[in-house]
């Protein structure tokens, strides 16, 4: 049964609601400096955070995984009973790839000779690390996930997290057995990219919606709905080409790229680790996405020289 | 009246349930389950279970620990910290001193109540999360996630009313 407050005795009372009240107070003008301390990156608030997260992150990882087994005797059911229609279109497709093989092998030999020419420098090698979804923060203000690997799998700080669709997001937060995401779809995400198909440098911009937008684009820039956007590997954050998504709407002053990434499946995320430090490094006062060849800026970038 | 300590260790355990269930729910709320479209309205699961237990056991709901769950849920989605805190305490505040008014009444008038209070928590938050970002947020999400919210409040509180009568007591 409900207690009615007036069941406590009469002397008790004021003192007692008199102390809850300012208990109250307190407690609002704690959350207000917590929010205030945590805008102000200290980084013991930062340390905080990431040993709480840390602590939590194996229950996460035992809750998440029920759920996901759960979500994948849907998927299962589901597949059985699209399986005919599936074989159907995967016949089709396969016929498509192996066209796209042949001419992949032939620019593959293409390149090759043309890089024994050039003296191009190649590109690094790539580390993987391959980690689950543990938590997948949704909610009105933030769109990351944490995943189940951390500094102790050697996850830095600024790691792309890609899947076999496209870009995910990078890492902003490392623990020793946790790593936050960032995703490309949250507001405080600004990825450097291009336009696949003109070169077109711009900056893919997050505002909390599933269709990031497309802002900084150069003055005569065309942009086609239907257009594929990559990153484009300007500031050093993360590598050159990774898929990200195309161009669906254009609106006023409205460019909305939906990604290839499905966020529903989000289960396991790949970061690659291609030794960039993810940190821009100070260009002599130029502007940052100048335009510019593709060719030219990214052997600038390879070489280690900064845009003239 | 002495209790045994199997009927003391009971109560408390029956006493903790609230705010341990919340604290449940805090983590829930972070947990994928590969529902399309969810992780972009998860119910603020939280604040139902601030609203019920500030509407019928208030004395089960310290607001101090209420406000360890809200800096635990900041945590774990990455909302800025204190800010989940700090509107769960706006609805604990909230319902607490209009609890008269839902006691004893048909259910829909405490769902009347839920409505308004969330309302006012949700746009704290919104202003909350805008002044921190430095910039207005998209509203779209945050009324998505309330309506979401309020919509589900009595499927979630006909879980509270079972778990109040069955378990706590």
């Amino acid at each position: 049964m409900a207690r009615r407050p007036g069941s406590f005795t009469s002397v008790a009372q004021p003192v007692r609601s008199f102390w809850s009240r300012f208990a109250f107070a307190l407690l609002l003008a704690g959350a207000f400096a917590l929010m205030l301390l945590g805008k102000a990156d200290i980084l013991l608030v930062e340390r905080f955070r990431t040993g709480v997260a840390d602590v939590l992150a194996p229950v996460l990882e035992v809750l998440s995984r029920p759920a996901a087994s759960v979500s994948d005797t849907v998927a299962a059911v589901r597949r059985l009973r699209d399986l005919r229609a599936e074989n159907e279109r995967l016949r089709i497709d396969n016929g498509r790839l192996e066209r796209w093989q042949h001419v992949a092998r032939r620019l593959e030999a293409e390149n090759k000779a043309l890089r024994a020419l050039t003296n191009f420098v190649p590109e690094p090698n790539v580390a993987f690390i391959t980690a689950r979804v543990i938590a997948d923060a949704g909610g009105a203000f933030v769109r990351s996930a944490m995943i189940n690997a951390g500094a102790h799998q050697g996850v830095r700080r600024g790691l792309a997290a890609v899947t076999g669709d496209g870009l995910v997001g990078g890492v902003v937060e490392v623990g020793e057995r946790h790593a936050r995401i960032l995703l490309i779809t949250d507001l405080n995400s600004q990825i450097p990219v291009a336009v696949e198909r003109t070169r077109d440098p711009a900056v893919l911009a997050g505002d909390n919606t599933r269709l990031p937008r497309l802002v900084y684009l150069p003055q005569n820039a065309q942009v086609l709905p239907g257009d594929r956007i990559v990153t484009s590997g300007h500031g050093g954050v993360f590598p050159p080409g990774l898929p990200i998504g195309v161009v669906t709407s254009i609106d006023e002053g409205a460019i909305k790229v939906m990604p290839y990434v499905d966020w529903n499946r989000l289960e396991y995320v790949r970061l690659l680790d291609y030794g960039l430090d993810g940190v821009v490094k100070p260009s002599g006062g130029n502007p940052q996405f100048s335009v510019m060849g593709p060719e030219r800026s990214d052997q600038d970038r390879l070489l280690g020289l900064g845009p003239r | 009246m002495r209790m045994t300590a199997t009927q003391r260790v009971d109560l408390w355990l029956r006493q903790a349930t609230p705010i341990a269930l919340t604290l449940l729910l805090a983590i829930l709320s972070a947990v994928p389950i590969g529902v399309p479209g969810y992780t972009a309205v998860v119910p603020a699961y939280t604040a139902m279970a601030a609203f019920y237990w500030a509407v019928f056991r208030p004395d089960l709901q310290p607001p101090f620990a209420l406000f360890l769950v809200g800096v635990l849920q900041d945590i774990l989605v990455a909302t800025p910290l204190g800010m989940t805190a700090l509107s769960l305490m706006v609805v604990h505040g909230l319902a607490v001193s209009q609890r008269r008014a839902f006691l004893g009444k048909p259910f829909v008038l405490a769902w009347f109540g839920f409505v308004l209070i969330q309302a006012l928590a949700s746009f704290v938050a919104w202003i909350l999360a805008s002044v921190l970002a430095l910039r207005p947020m998209a509203p779209e999400p945050a009324v998505f996630q309330y309506l979401v919210t309020v919509t589900m409040f009595p499927v979630v509180a006909w879980v509270f009313v079972r778990i109040h009568r069955y378990v706590v007591r």
